[in-house]
Order: C-alpha cells, then sequence, then structure tokens
C-alpha cells in the first residue's frame, strides 16, 4: 500500500519537473544549434549540430564585459554597505532598550510591504535631482538598507546569550568591537544567508536598473540581454538570443548546483529578497 | 556629550544609517508621489501645475486603468491560487521521504535563480507560433499553431504560467519546512484512530502549518503584485491592454508617457492598497495563525 502511494507520487514528481525544466534545457540546447536549425518546423531536443558560433557573435555585438563587471560591482556593492546597515540595526532592535522601538520597527516593517518595484517614479525623481541617473550607485543606492536583512540578523543576534555581552563590557569591550569580534562571527550562518539571497536577487534585478540607466556605462547584465533583444526589430533573434541568456544565467546557475544545499537552505532561513 | 545621554542617544545612532536609506528611498518617494499626484506634470505641463485630485479623476474615468485592475486581481488570483496548491501539493509528496528527494527539490528550485528578464525571453521563444516547443507538441496532437502572446484572451494566461514557474520551487520549500515540523505521532495516533488520509490532512497538516502557509500567502500577494520584468519583455503590456499590470501601467505613464502626475497618482493607489491588505491579512488571518514564540 505505501509502496503504491509512493509510486503515484514519484509519477507526480516526476511530471512536474520536467515541465520544470523545459526552459533550462531548450536554452541550452536552443544556444548550441544553428539559425537554420532553430527555425524549422520539426523540432529537436538535442541539436544536430553542436555550434558554439552563437557565443562568438553573441560576444560581438554586445559589451558583455562591461555588463559582467557592472552587475559584480553592483552586487557587492549592495552587500557591503547592507551587512552594515543591518547589523547595527540588528543590534540596535535585537539587544538594546529604548523609547519608540515597537514604531521603529513597524517603520522598518512599510519597506517589506512597499517594495522598491512599485516606488519608481518617486525614486527616479530623486535621484534625477541627485544628478545620479545612469550610475551603478543608482540602481543600488534603494537598496541599502533591507528590512529583511534587518529581522533576520535581529533573530540571530537575540540568540546569543547575554551573558557574554555582559562579560566582554566588563573587559572594557564596546558595543561595535562586540558586535565585529563576537556577534558577526557567531551567527555566520545568518549572515550568508542573507548574503547569498541578496547577491541572488541583484544579480538578477532587471525593473528598477532599466528605468535608471541609459548607457553601457552602468548596465546589468539583465538589462544587456533585453538591450540585445530590443536591438533586433520585430523578434529577437533566437540564436544569438539564447547564447546571450546561457552566459547571463550561467554563474549563479553553476554557483547553485556547487552549492545547492547552502543556497536552498539561505533561501529559507532568510524569508525573502534581500 | 556627557556619557549618560550618549548611552541614552546610542540606539539610536545605530539605527541611524539603515533609517536614513529607508528615509530616503522609502518613506520619502511615498509622501513625495502623494504630493506629485496633486499637480498635472506630463508634457503639457512640464512645470506642473496644483490640480488637487484631478489625476485620480482621470484615472478612475480610464477604462486602460480598469482594464489594469481586472488584469492584475486576475494574475494575482491565479497565480495565488495555482502557486499555493501546487506547491502544497508537491510539498506533501516529497514530505513521504521518498527517494531522490534532493534531485527533485533542486529542479523545483531552480527557477528562482535565474533573472525573471531571461525566464520570460526562454519562455517567449516556449510560446513562438509554429517555432515554440509548446506548438510543436500540439501540433503533434493535431492542434493547430497559436499565436499565445498576442491573443488577448490567453497571453494573460502565459504569464501567469510564467509566474508560478518561478515561483513554484521557493513555494514548496517553506510548507516542506514546515510539514517536517509536524510530529509524525500526531499523524500515527490519528490513524490508530480511524482518521483517513483526507481527514488527517484538514484536521492535522493544515492547522500545523499554518504560520508557513501564512508566509507563502503574503509573500506571493505582495509578489504577484510587483509582477513586471515578464511584462516588460515578453508582451509589453499588449495585446489591446491585456496583460498591463499595475507595476508596469505605473512604468508607462512615468517613463514612456512622461505623465509623472498620473503615474504618482497610480503609485499611491498601489502604496494604500499594499498597506491596506497588509494590515488586513495580518489582523484577520495572521491572528489566527499559530506563532513560534518569540522573545
Amino acid at each position: 500500500m505505501k509502496n503504491k502511494m509512493n509510486i503515484y507520487s514519484h509519477i507526480f514528481l516526476f511530471f512536474v519537473s520536467l515541465i520544470v525544466l523545459v526552459p533550462l534545457v531548450l536554452i541550452i540546447s536552443t544556444a548550441f544549434k544553428s539559425l537554420q536549425e532553430i527555425m524549422t518546423l520539426d523540432f529537436h531536443w538535442m541539436p544536430e549540430k553542436i555550434i558554439v558560433t552563437n557565443f562568438i557573435e553573441t560576444l560581438a555585438v554586445a559589451p558583455w564585459l562591461r555588463y559582467y563587471m557592472n552587475t559584480i560591482i553592483l552586487v557587492i556593492m549592495v552587500l557591503a554597505v547592507q551587512l552594515v546597515t543591518i547589523s547595527l540595526a540588528a543590534y540596535a532592535f535585537g539587544r538594546m532598550k529604548f523609547k519608540g522601538k515597537s514604531i521603529l520597527f513597524i517603520l522598518f516593517l512599510v519597506q517589506m510591504m512597499i517594495p522598491a518595484q512599485s516606488l519608481v517614479i518617486p525614486n527616479y525623481m530623486t535621484l534625477s535631482s541627485l544628478k545620479m541617473i545612469d550610475t551603478i550607485l543608482a540602481i543600488g543606492v534603494v537598496y541599502f538598507a533591507s528590512a529583511y536583512g534587518v529581522f533576520l540578523m535581529r533573530q540571530a543576534f537575540m540568540a546569543v546569550p547575554l551573558a557574554m555581552e555582559d562579560a566582554a563590557r566588563m573587559e572594557g569591550c564596546g558595543s561595535l568591537r562586540f558586535i565585529a569580534t563576537v556577534l558577526i562571527p557567531l551567527t555566520k550562518p545568518s549572515l550568508i544567508a542573507f548574503s547569498l539571497v541578496s547577491l541572488t536577487h541583484h544579480w538578477n534585478e532587471f525593473f528598477w536598473p532599466i528605468i535608471v540607466t541609459d548607457t553601457v556605462k552602468a548596465r546589468p547584465l539583465t538589462v544587456g540581454l533585453a538591450m540585445l533583444t530590443q536591438a533586433t526589430e520585430s523578434s529577437p533573434e533566437w540564436a544569438l538570443t539564447s547564447a546571450a541568456t546561457l552566459i547571463v544565467i550561467a554563474p549563479l546557475m553553476i554557483c547553485f548546483l556547487i552549492f545547492q544545499k547552502q543556497f536552498i537552505s539561505s533561501f529559507m532561513s532568510s524569508g525573502i529578497k534581500g | 556629550m556627557s556619557p549618560k545621554s550618549f548611552k541614552r542617544l546610542k540606539p539610536y545612532l545605530f539605527l541611524l544609517p539603515a533609517l536614513f536609506f529607508l528615509a530616503v528611498f522609502t518613506y520619502f518617494p511615498i509622501l513625495n508621489a502623494f504630493k506629485t499626484s496633486l499637480f498635472k506634470l506630463n508634457l503639457d505641463f512640464p512645470k506642473g501645475e496644483f490640480a488637487w485630485f484631478e489625476n485620480y479623476r482621470i484615472l478612475l474615468a480610464s477604462s486602460t486603468f480598469r482594464q489594469v485592475i481586472s488584469n492584475s486581481l486576475f494574475y494575482s488570483f491565479s497565480t495565488i491560487i495555482i502557486g499555493f496548491t501546487l506547491s502544497l501539493f508537491l510539498a506533501i509528496q516529497l514530505d513521504k521521504n521518498i527517494k531522490l528527494k534532493g534531485f527533485y527539490k533542486v529542479i523545483l528550485f531552480y527557477p528562482t535563480m535565474i533573472p525573471m528578464a531571461a525566464a520570460a525571453l526562454i519562455w517567449m521563444w516556449i510560446f513562438m507560433p509554429m517555432y515554440g516547443v509548446l506548438d510543436y507538441y500540439l501540433g503533434k496532437l493535431g492542434f493547430a499553431s497559436h499565436n499565445w502572446l498576442n491573443d488577448p484572451n490567453l497571453a494573460l494566461g502565459c504569464l501567469v504560467v510564467v509566474g508560478v514557474w518561478k515561483r513554484l520551487g521557493y513555494y514548496v520549500l517553506f510548507f516542506l519546512a514546515g510539514l517536517q515540523n509536524i510530529p509524525s505521532s500526531l499523524n500515527e495516533a490519528a490513524t490508530i484512530d480511524g482518521a483517513n488520509p483526507v481527514q488527517r490532512f484538514f484536521v492535522i497538516t493544515l492547522p500545523m502549518i499554518s504560520s508557513f502557509s501564512f508566509f507563502v500567502f503574503i509573500t506571493s500577494i505582495i509578489d504577484s503584485l510587483q509582477a513586471v520584468d515578464q511584462v516588460y519583455i515578453m508582451t509589453q503590456g499588449g495585446p489591446f491592454e491585456s496583460t498591463n499590470l499595475l507595476v508596469y501601467y505605473i512604468y508607462e505613464n512615468g517613463f514612456k508617457y512622461w505623465n509623472r502626475g498620473l503615474g504618482s497618482a497610480m503609485t499611491s493607489v498601489l502604496t494604500i492598497f499594499l498597506l491596506i491588505v497588509t494590515v488586513v491579512i495580518f489582523k484577520t488571518v495572521g491572528k489566527k495563525v499559530y506563532y513560534e514564540s518569540e522573545r
């Protein structure tokens, strides 16, 4: 009886997984096909002849190296600032008593309810008056404070016994030093979880970057990819597009496959986006 | 400064950096959007002219706005209901300690790691008339080729498929965490008492995972109301506004038509809507949900 039930579970999981896998397998297979083979009505999963010219051509038509650099600078900059702002705020919320704590906490909650995505017009206006449009800083600055990160790290900080802090204080260790030398090393798993989620989220971001950038100098990978497809008139040129898509998704996909457990548990423990 | 007053100020100093960025890029924009929404600020009035609630009147009178609202409701309800049930069902199958569990988890989860913009491009290719995989297999079954993304009756449904695909594995994880939290003794006891699997599901499983369901529910609401990347890439709101969703509509008004006043009115509507939805849900559903104790 139990075995039979599991067979149905397997069949169901197998079919759903198969469907979920279609886009990934398709993009890999298309990227290695010639345009002629792509544009036939006789579809094959396996390319008849595996070619790499799509990648070479794609590399020639768009500044991918620049896009890569921009994305890497963006995600590292955002994460670095976030780690500072969230550790300080999480320490205050998790381990200090002060007036207005609960109201301030609710104020932080607002950011989780109203993501930056919906505030693109006023944020664009602010950055435009600061003459910051079309910079990598403009893409990242709206995420420098992360309410999610503060909540996550507050939980982690609260789990560290108060007695440790008292002991450290007796030996003349100030709050900042205590955060840096005791709290952060002790809460490494939470920090890593937050970092992975933040990096993934900003690597993948598209809508705000496309609004706030105008030129190659600040565009991240996702925007570069969209530009490539819009450059060709009616519909995207699929041979180039699929190779470019693979170039964009490959780094995270490879990291994910290598560190799958770490990624999956990070996403689970940290709620959502950075 | 005396050491005592410094001690009192210290918590606020620690909060200051985060609060500064929240103030400039969350609170101020909310207020600024509301202020801007009271002005005519568009190509005819580039300097802006105070107009009270004129923009809101225009919005309410606009058939596109009504269409956008109904599209968004359809998109949100469908992705939430399909995503919720399907991921819960998948998690229940995975919880049976079957073989290849890790393998299935990785496959279901990988869409989370792909940018929506890239995923949207791939799905465009799947939905492509004649040459796409979908039409290829439907053709084998004898169906005629179809222009999926250009059909006002189907395009939004296609976006729902993409939305569900992207978030499915992420939600499965949360349900799985919830299911693994249920002590197996509970189910065993119920079985001995003669409860069938359906009864066990409604009496034990659902109540025991309520806090996880609640999280998935809230997240999927906020998420689905923010959907925009796939609209931008796949349909640009068309055909005939049939896939125009809230955030895309804000983008169109604010950046394509340079009507900042109207776009800001729309931003304010969305902001208030999001605040009301989350507060209402927390007050109603949230209260009934079993919470892990928090210090």
